[in-house]
């Protein structure tokens, strides 16, 4: 929160299909969303829009078909999609002038030279943006694959250059140069098995299901660092009882199994696995909505302390609105893997525009008996609410801070309905 | 809202064996639930919830206990009746929604067949009832006639005429099934075929492929079908007709085969359909009236004449022939059958007395139990009038219960000992264990020892049940209507002659399906009939469950968390259909859930569990707005709404184990509120106005002020700003 306008994930034109016979599953298509530091993003819609798939795609569970995401300003995360399709598009492109051009020859030999010019002209053309494209696709593959290599590489560099001068300044004394040895072998172990990624860690949803039934919750809690090739148990150890009490838990539990833990228990084991990593961010894929109402606001209480504590930034996936709303600073709307509305939590529940999230919002029941038996919900009708046959909708700003998916003129609408 | 109370819970006590000790999940509850109105249940899971609804269903876990209690429906304790008797119930008046509809679907079987199953089987079934409840009650209406005659009954019918009497009912009801099968027949073929018919044309006007020649046949078939003279008497011209320009299109459509229909098929298949609807429309004739006629002359036709004409010749022909001697004979017969009964009562309730008296004197043993056990049932048994159409449930389940729970008697009787050994073992070695400063990780299990006093009271209460029954029973004998019951006899033995008849045919199931679909919601029944589970989504799923228990038409449906695995604009959907069958059914809903949003929607009134127990109950205005128990605060302090903004009450620790139940209030450790008081003694239930009740010790009137959390007082002002502003 210190710094808020430190962007730390930026999701650039993020697009996610699946193989569905011939055809492709659209899951998440064209999503476009940046977080800045500190901050709590939530996302909502409802079951099979996409908001758990762009989670997973964020964090490389997914090889993501087309688009970019951006961490720390680092690509870790680039699909090809868009450049085949590009280079696609091109040749079909040339093609078809091509053919013009040589049905024009035939009908007149006279012009030979000058429209064997012309193709000529287009050939080399097309070339070009083939090449172009081609690096695009390298490029984007080298980050995608190789991005963990590099940041290791780089950690291995700068540790590299640490201990050299240490070990200059401790010329002459062999039990310091050894300690030192031995200090700085350890450390490049972990720096050689780093990686980027893991500073962003995930919650998941089922807490039963996400937790290993045989292995205890030391093992569990401890996976990651022994993953990452930190072999001094002692340490291990230290770690897994700090972040145990972090979370609410007590060093008696680490040798027990996940089936002797109650449901709000599980979650904040959940969640101790995933902030023992130091994560800069964690996705928290609807982290409450498996638990009891008493029990999830124990949860989020907890995760807000540990927000506050270890200034996380939180990508919290949810489809309880209420929550979401308690929770997010901001807030993004999904719909059938689209983003449709993307404000300030507050500005969007004050002014929805899409009228998705109206209906969204209309349909959140309130524990209140005289408002329900009053409430009317919005039905939101995709095809009767717009028309995008002539003028098709993109994503953009309609207000300081509040992105909609419209057209030209749902946006003059949607500004007057501002004003 | 009328005040009819459908359903009642008095008491309710369930437990579960398991390897650990007996889990208490239902610990003393008590509830009414009236007609049309919604009970809403709410609670964290392992409150109980889930565990009171399938008592009530009667699916209760294999090693569920009932430890105590009664629900009472329908005048019958849901605990106690066999499961033959539940059967009839369970389905048919009480229906459930489970949470998850996939897993209450059958994922290998299409979607119409499984809302079509229960119709048709529950047919099947009626169809066998009602045949052999009618044999079994004629025969004992002539063994009335003849014993009330060999008793000296004032009538100058012999025995045998009796008989000759009978055997005529018999016979002229066997006449009047004939013609009211025949005639149901002829009806069926109709309905079938203006299913195939609305079929056909729905196809049609979808553009799709079409078999044209083969439903063609397939009307003409259905049309050869309608024969019966009682019901196509009037249309055979008509009939005949269409069968023709059905030939004439039929040759038409084979010279000139195509894909879709042509004008002229669709234009006669109109034509049909509307025949057969004035057809079904036609007054029906009564078969019970015209049977009689038919037996007696059997070369009459009645067929031509109107309906109304035709019952009233065939009534007046009937009760001068035959009915007024055959009432005056069932009067006899049943004022003997009744005395007789009365007279038996009486002797029963000697014989009951006698009974309570063994028991209360205790020292009895097995086999002089046994004995004791056989003669009142035999005794109580004999005082059940074979007559009376509606049964008397208390009686006929009285054997079974007494002698349950004279076997749970010695049953503890002989594990007792043990049980007390086992307790002062254990609890030997665990003090033990800390005299020797040892930490000790495991707690006693409490006895489950049972006083012989207690249970000896428990089979007294059995046996006084049936003889406080009897005892109304003798004193209101006086002001039985036995003119009633004689006609009452009659109308029984028409209806189930004539359940008998009625048969559901798979074709009517689908179309009576499709118009369940309909009215749930499901766009396009006619295509959706016939898909998987699978190709459903979540909302979808949950309204063909709803289909599904709303077919056979209960009284009461039990909704178990229905919208808990939905995201938010389903379960509005989902809600708001629920609220509308209710209004268009007036059904009885209980609901559950932990959802206080969701609540605040549907429930008329709301009852809060906790541990086993209801700590807070009222109707949803007041747990809404003057919430009284700790629990209910924390409950709404706990989850956000739109305005909150402040950290969340989150209600420290978990809820208790029940294998040992806490001595006081349950949720004191949870309870910043808690006092000494609430560890020591359960609090009673406090009234705060005459329809709400809450059980916690701040009600008592010498329990210090406790100011109620700011976050609920904040929103309850908010939600009266709000309500005030829709007021408006």
């Amino acid at each position: 929160m210190e710094n808020n306008n430190e962007v730390l994930l930026k999701v650039d034109h993020l697009c996610q299909y699946f193989r569905l016979g011939r055809k492709d599953l659209k899951a998440v298509d064209d999503v476009s969303f940046e977080i800045r530091r500190g901050e709590a993003f939530g996302l909502v819609g409802e079951s099979g829009c996409g908001k758990t798939t762009t989670g997973r795609s964020i964090i490389k569970l997914y090889d993501i078909t087309s688009g970019n995401v951006y961490f720390k300003g680092k690509r870790v995360g680039a699909g090809t999609r868009a450049y085949k399709d590009a280079i696609k598009k091109a040749r079909a492109e040339a093609a078809a002038k091509i053919k013009t051009l040589k049905a024009e020859l035939a009908a007149d030999s006279t012009r030979k030279a000058e429209i064997n010019e012309k193709i000529k002209k287009i050939q080399d053309e097309l070339a070009v943006v083939v090449a172009q494209n081609r690096a695009l696709i390298r490029d984007a593959k080298s980050d995608h694959n190789d991005v963990d290599k590099q940041h290791a590489e780089a950690l291995v560099a700068a540790l590299e250059k640490e201990y050299e001068e240490k070990a200059r300044l401790a010329q002459g004394d062999p039990a310091k140069l050894q300690a030192l040895e031995k200090e700085f072998r350890s450390k490049r172990r972990v720096a050689k098995k780093s990686k980027l990624i893991t500073q962003i860690q995930m919650i998941f949803q089922d807490p039963i299901a996400s937790l290993d039934p045989r292995m205890t919750v030391r093992e569990i809690i401890a996976e990651g660092l022994v993953i990452n090739g930190i072999t001094d148990k002692d340490y291990i150890n230290e770690k897994v009882y700090e972040i145990l009490e972090m979370v609410g838990l007590v060093r008696e539990h680490a040798d027990r199994y996940p089936h002797e833990f109650s449901g709000g228990q599980r979650q904040r084991i959940g969640i101790a696995r995933a902030i023992i990593m130091q994560p800069e961010m964690i996705i928290a894929d609807e982290p409450v909505s498996a638990l009891d109402v008493s029990i999830q606001a124990q949860v989020i209480n907890l995760l807000n302390d540990l927000r506050e504590r270890l200034g996380l930034t939180i990508l919290f996936i949810a489809h309880d609105l209420s929550v979401v709303k308690y929770f997010s600073d901001r807030i993004g709307v999904m719909y059938f893997g689209k983003m449709v509305e993307l404000a300030d939590s507050d500005e969007l529940f004050k002014n929805p525009l899409h009228p998705y999230t109206k209906s969204l919002l209309s349909a959140i029941p309130l524990p209140d008996p005289v408002y329900e038996k009053k409430r009317t919900r919005v039905i939101y009708n995709p095809l009767a609410e717009h028309d995008y046959s002539v003028n098709a909708p993109t994503f953009r700003e309609v207000s300081p801070g509040h992105f909609v998916y419209c057209n030209d003129e749902e946006e003059e609408k949607y500004k007057l309905m501002l004003k | 809202m009328s005040k009819e109370i459908k359903l009642s819970v008095n008491n309710l006590k369930i437990s579960f064996r398991t390897d650990a000790g007996k889990v208490q999940a239902v610990r003393d509850i008590s509830f009414d639930l009236y007609r049309g109105e919604t009970l809403a249940i709410v609670g964290e899971s392992g409150s109980g919830k889930s565990v009171t609804s399938k008592a009530i269903m009667g699916i209760s876990a294999v090693n569920s206990i009932h430890e105590g209690g009664e629900i009472l429906y329908d005048g019958q304790d849901l605990m106690r009746i066999p499961e033959e008797e539940m059967h009839k119930l369970r389905g048919d008046k009480i229906a459930m929604i489970f949470q998850d509809p996939l897993s209450s679907l059958n994922p290998i079987m299409r979607i119409g067949k499984q809302i079509t199953e229960a119709m048709l089987l529950k047919n099947k079934a009626n169809r066998k009832e009602g045949r052999e409840t009618f044999n079994r009650l004629l025969s004992s209406l002539s063994d009335m006639m003849k014993a009330a005659i060999i008793a000296g009954a004032p009538t100058s019918v012999t025995v045998d005429q009796v008989s000759e009497y009978i055997r005529t009912f018999d016979n002229f009801n066997i006449q009047a099934i004939k013609l009211e099968n025949s005639y149901n027949d002829a009806r069926t073929a109709a309905e079938e075929l203006i299913a195939i018919i609305e079929d056909f044309l729905f196809l049609t006007e979808k553009k799709q492929k079409v078999d044209e020649i083969g439903t063609i046949k397939l009307v003409a078939r259905k049309l050869n079908d309608i024969d019966d003279k009682y019901f196509a008497a009037r249309y055979a011209d008509v009939l005949k007709g269409h069968m023709v320009a059905l030939e004439i299109a039929k040759r038409a459509e084979k010279a000139n085969p195509g894909q879709t229909a042509t004008a002229e098929t669709v234009d006669i298949l109109g034509k049909v359909k509307q025949t057969a609807e004035e057809m079904l429309a036609q007054p029906r004739h009564n078969f019970f009236r015209i049977g009689y006629y038919v037996y007696k002359h059997p070369e009459t036709d009645l067929s031509h004449m109107p309906a109304e004409q035709a019952n009233e010749l065939a009534y007046n022909f009937l009760m001068d022939d035959y009915m007024t001697a055959f009432m005056a004979l069932e009067k006899i017969a049943v004022q003997y059958s009744f005395n007789k009964s009365i007279e038996n009562k009486k002797r029963a309730i000697t014989a009951l007395q006698q009974a309570i008296d063994f028991f209360n004197a205790g020292n009895f043993d097995a086999s002089s139990a046994s004995a004791v056990c056989a003669s009142v049932k035999a005794s109580v048994l004999a005082a059940i009038d074979p007559l009376a159409v509606i049964k008397d449930t208390v009686a006929y389940t009285f054997g079974d219960a007494l002698e349950r729970e004279v076997d749970k008697y010695f049953f503890y009787l002989k594990n007792n000992p043990k049980e007390e050994a086992r307790f002062a073992r254990q609890t030997a070695k665990r003090e033990a264990l800390l005299a020797k400063g040892k930490t000790v990780d495991w707690k006693v299990v409490p006895k489950s020892v049972i006083e012989p006093k207690v249970q000896i009271a428990a089979i007294v209460s059995v046996i006084t049940r049936v003889k406080n029954r009897y005892q109304a029973d003798v004193e209101n004998a006086d002001s039985i209507d036995l003119d009633k019951r004689c006609v009452e006899i009659i109308d029984y033995l028409k209806e189930k002659a004539s359940q008998v008849v009625y048969t559901l045919t798979k074709r009517i199931a689908k179309e009576k399906a499709i118009k369940l679909m309909e009215e749930v919601g499901i766009p396009e029944p006619r295509i959706r009939f016939r898909q998987y589970p699978f190709e459903f989504s979540g909302g979808m799923r949950q309204r063909i469950v709803i289909a599904i228990a709303l077919s056979a038409n209960p009284d009461i449906l039990i909704c178990d968390e229905p919208t808990t695995a939905l995201d938010v604009t389903i379960q509005a959907q989902i809600l708001e259909l629920i609220n509308r069958l209710k209004r268009e059914h007036n059904l009885s809903i209980i609901f559950i859930t932990h959802d206080l949003g969701v609540v605040a929607n549907m429930a008329d009134r709301i009852a809060v569990m906790y541990a086993g127990k209801i700590v807070e109950y009222g109707t949803a205005e007041e747990v809404f707005y003057n919430p009284q128990h700790p629990y209910t605060w924390a409950l709404l302090s706990s989850m956000p709404d739109l305005d909150t903004n402040e950290k969340l009450d989150a209600i420290p620790g978990t809820p208790p184990n029940m294998i040992y139940p806490p001595v006081g209030d349950a949720f004191a450790e949870r309870n910043k509120y808690a006092m000494e008081i609430d560890f020591e003694m359960q609090p009673p239930m406090y009234e705060v106005s005459p329809t709400h009740y809450a059980a916690t010790w701040l009600l008592h009137p010498n329990a210090p002020k406790v100011e109620i959390p700011k976050i609920i007082t904040e929103r309850i002002k908010h939600m009266k700003e709000r309500g005030e502003q829709y007021g408006e």
